[in-house]
């Protein structure tokens, strides 16, 4: 590793008035690996955009090789060998690999008609320098997500492009495709290449990068080798706190059972559920993707079918056909898939707040209540803490964590008796977790039974007082975690005790 | 060595689209039945009177095609016809030469489908509104300028242009085949028209990757709108008079023939050439088929739409197929 290639020094910007980056001032050496790691808002998409010449700075300069220079948009980017390998994909689908690598830049006649073979040719010669073994003349439709991400690295290099920014890659990949992405980011740095890698995910920022800065609210908290340094102490940088506080206190009080689910079974998806959950506490289902968590807590909700079994809501049974049926009973379900599931994006958070319970925001004949409704969203909007504090902004312009407030004071806002979270955390930053964890522990000290569906064995033992584990749609053992002293290797051995049997 | 030419079959079939495979068997299925039904379907000449009734509609389903591909519509081309019929001749009653009223009314079709494109590009306008709009003040000017009336007395010489053979094939069939055949080269192989798939899937990456997104809008709807003057002037020709009531209704089967032909109405970025063609082919033929046929016209709509309707349900039901490469 030797010189600076690139310094960013005292970068402002805010979007309408609100400032997304503080004296952002970061060196970046030629060959690293960095990482640019912290919450969600935290800044470090906009500082990436502003080095790639998407947004432009308010304030400060950026020097490449010691020189300043100005980058202005994309194009100038590119041409400095700046290239950004995007979190969402933007290959054209129904075109050719190789084309997508030379997007515009194919090589052509007079004519300007493609020459194919050249333009293979020369796509070869970059998946050469990644390691990649494909048919460049494949469509980008035709091959899997993990390699349209290399083939957008391909891309960069393609560019020749010496500083490769990589927003949050691994988050649509597999294991082995992570493993793989490692490997070639390895090539990269023999080969000089600057890869600047924004993650939040720790344990992987831990096993790519050469050294870490962490930003914190728009402002640099520091940067450190990884050598040197700790994931406790990248956690402390990145909320301020340490990991002991990450987690709320375990329930005081547990009270009577408020819902009892008595042998639900769907073949082949699960069979012979049993289990009850009492005022005052916060049921874990743990178990691997795929086990049967989601389809059974889903059956209950009315939102799959169930072969038999009962559900009895307080000591009465009651008949679940329908989410209706669950949200007028009480029930209420925190979807795993907010996009696709679980919010209306494109509609404003108060109404968002309100979709599930406008029967309780009517007045005469059946008319909205919209002064009620602004009262219920207000109040929810301050208990979640959502930011920012406006509730007629559409939903996707917020950011995740805020997004999964938003859902949750949905379901809050119908007043459930019982509230089933799916995955509630997920793609979520630390800070948001926290609060989304503390919250729910709050809503079961007020006396609401709460069910919490997570495939982070961290977030299960931290935040449920009891725990159910599931293999293969069965419950293969409960845990008493009051103590916390439940471990992950205690949920993994449960967990996947059916496959051992199985052989 | 067996199993490299199966790959290559599956490949190029995979690449070929298995829409347009299907496309293409329905396309053999109606024609040997029309064949078994009469003899003389499968004639030259009437052959000639398929591809001439719909010829004017498949010259606009060239510009269409990249329009939707780049993710726009432009409904404006029924009415940029007959306005352009009126146009030319106008001009030729009045005396201007043929070759200078034709550069002139193409011109003007151009300029209308700049004006489409500008007013997505400046106002942010969606192109159905647009074009809508354009539409129907476009039609509704068509018949204030020509009060409703034919403008007829047009030149032997321009209506040739209509009206005459080459090689034994009506002038207009010739200019549908080599302009298909030219832009659907292009669309397949240029730099500049390849463009559009990029576009059309993704206009911001494509943006951020360097093309000219604004420049290309002002390029398909131009296009557009030229092939649909170019219509026009064919139209006067055929005809030897123009009428404001040419085209009535014609960019809805127009559309419905790059439908057909598996290009996405949903997300812009799919679709090619060859499948227009095959989505010409088969409305020109199911139009021949029931005059031929004798069962009433009036349920050609009716056919149209449920062919319509499957076709679009077999694109989006084969999109995520594929056959096996291995």
């Amino acid at each position: 590793m030797g010189k600076k290639i690139l310094e960013v020094q005292h970068i402002d910007k805010s979007f309408s008035g609100n400032k997304v980056l503080k004296d952002v001032s970061m060196d970046i050496m030629e060959g690293e690996v960095h990482t640019i790691i912290g919450e969600n808002g935290a800044g470090k998409s906009t500082l990436m955009k502003i080095i790639g010449g998407i947004y432009s700075k308010d304030n400060g300069t950026i020097l490449l090789d010691g020189q300043e220079s100005t980058i202005n948009t994309p194009a100038d980017a590119m041409a400095k060998g700046i290239s950004i390998v995007h979190q969402e994909l933007s290959l054209a689908e129904n075109i050719s690999i190789a084309q997508n690598i030379f997007c515009h830049r194919e090589p052509a006649n007079a004519l300007g008609l493609i020459k194919w073979k050249e333009l293979n040719k020369q796509a070869r010669a970059v998946f050469d320098r990644i390691g990649l073994d494909i048919d460049p003349s494949l469509l980008a439709r035709d091959v899997s997500v993990a390699t349209q991400q290399l083939v957008e690295i391909a891309k960069a290099l393609s560019l020749n492009a010496r500083i490769i920014i990589m927003d949050e890659p691994t988050s649509s990949l597999s294991e082995n495709e992570v493993t793989y992405l490692y490997s070639i980011i390895d090539l990269l740095r023999k080969q000089n290449v600057t890869v600047i890698f924004i993650s939040h995910k720790l344990q992987e920022v831990f096993k790519v990068s050469d050294r870490i800065s962490v930003l914190r609210d728009g402002e640099l908290v520091g940067t450190v080798d990884k050598e040197s340094s700790s994931m406790e102490e990248i956690i402390h940088m990145m909320v301020g706190r340490h990991m002991d506080d990450l987690y709320p206190q375990k329930t005081k009080h547990v009270g009577e059972v408020i819902l009892e689910a008595k042998n639900l079974s769907r073949a082949p998806v699960f069979k012979d559920i049993s289990f009850s959950l009492h005022r005052g506490e916060i049921l874990g289902f743990a178990g691997l993707v795929g086990a049967g968590r989601s389809e059974i807590l889903r059956a209950v909700f009315g939102a799959d079918p169930m072969d038999s079994g009962e559900i009895l809501l307080v000591g009465k049974k009651v008949v679940i056909k329908s989410p209706k049926d669950a949200i007028d009973q009480g029930i209420g379900y925190v979807t795993e898939d907010r996009k696709q599931l679980g919010l209306f994006q494109s509609m404003s958070s108060r109404w968002n707040i309100v979709s599930s319970s406008l029967e309780h925001h009517r007045k005469h004949f059946g008319l909205i209540d919209r002064q009620k409704i602004g009262e219920s969203s207000q109040t929810y909007f301050n208990l979640m803490d959502i930011r920012p504090k406006d509730d007629s902004k559409n939903v996707i312009n917020l950011s995740g964590g805020n997004q999964q407030k938003v859902l949750m004071a949905k379901w809050l806002c119908a007043k459930p008796k019982v509230l089933i979270v799916d995955e509630p955390t997920r793609g979520v930053d630390i800070g948001a977790k926290s609060h989304i964890h503390n919250y729910l522990r709050k809503l079961v000290d007020e006396g609401i039974g709460v069910i919490v569906i997570s495939s982070e064995q961290p977030e299960i033992i931290g935040l449920c007082d009891r725990i159910l584990v599931i293999a293969e749609g069965e419950i293969t053992k409960e845990l008493d975690n009051r103590q916390n002293q439940v471990t992950q290797e205690q949920i993994m051995k449960h967990a996947v005790i059916k496959e051992q049997l199985h052989g | 060595m067996d199993n490299k030419i199966s790959y290559q079959v599956k490949r190029t079939m995979n690449r070929l689209g298995l829409h347009s495979s299907a496309m293409i068997m329905m396309l053999l299925m109606l024609i040997v039945g029309m064949t078994i039904r009469s003899p003389y379907f499968l004639t030259v000449g009437n052959f000639e009177v398929i591809m001439s009734s719909f010829v004017l509609e498949a010259i606009m389903a060239i510009g269409l095609t990249f329009v939707i591909i780049s993710g726009g519509i432009d409904l404006s081309v029924s009415a940029v016809l007959p306005m352009s019929a009126i146009l030319v001749a106008m001009l030729l009653t009045a005396g201007v030469p043929i070759a200078i009223s034709i550069i002139i009314v193409l011109l003007f079709s151009i300029l209308i489908g700049f004006f489409n494109a500008g007013l997505k590009i400046v106002l942010n306008v969606h192109p159905f509104i647009a074009t809508l709009a354009m539409q129907l003040t476009l039609r509704g000017l068509a018949l204030v300028i020509s009060k409703g009336e034919n403008v007829s007395g047009l030149p032997k010489a321009f209506t040739q242009l209509g009206q005459g053979y080459f090689l034994g094939i009506l002038i207009p069939i010739w200019i549908f085949f080599i302009l298909i055949v030219v832009f659907g080269y292009l669309l397949k192989h240029h730099k500049f028209f390849q463009q559009v798939y990029f576009i059309g899937w993704d206009p911001d990456a494509a943006r951020v990757s360097g093309m000219k997104v604004n420049f290309f809008t002002l390029f398909v709807f131009g296009f557009s709108s030229l092939l649909a003057g170019l219509a026009g002037i064919l139209a006067a020709a055929q005809y030897g008079a123009a009428h404001n009531s040419f085209a009535l209704g014609a960019e809805l089967k127009v559309i419905t023939a790059v439908a057909i032909g598996g290009t996405s109405m949903v997300r812009g970025g799919t679709g090619t050439m060859f499948g227009t063609f095959l989505g010409i082919m088969f409305m020109a033929i199911l139009n021949n088929a029931f005059m031929m046929s004798g069962i009433s016209t009036y349920w050609q709509d009716v056919v149209t739409g449920v062919m319509l309707l499957l076709a679009i349900l077999l694109a989006e039901t084969l999109k995520s197929k594929k056959l096996k490469l291995s």
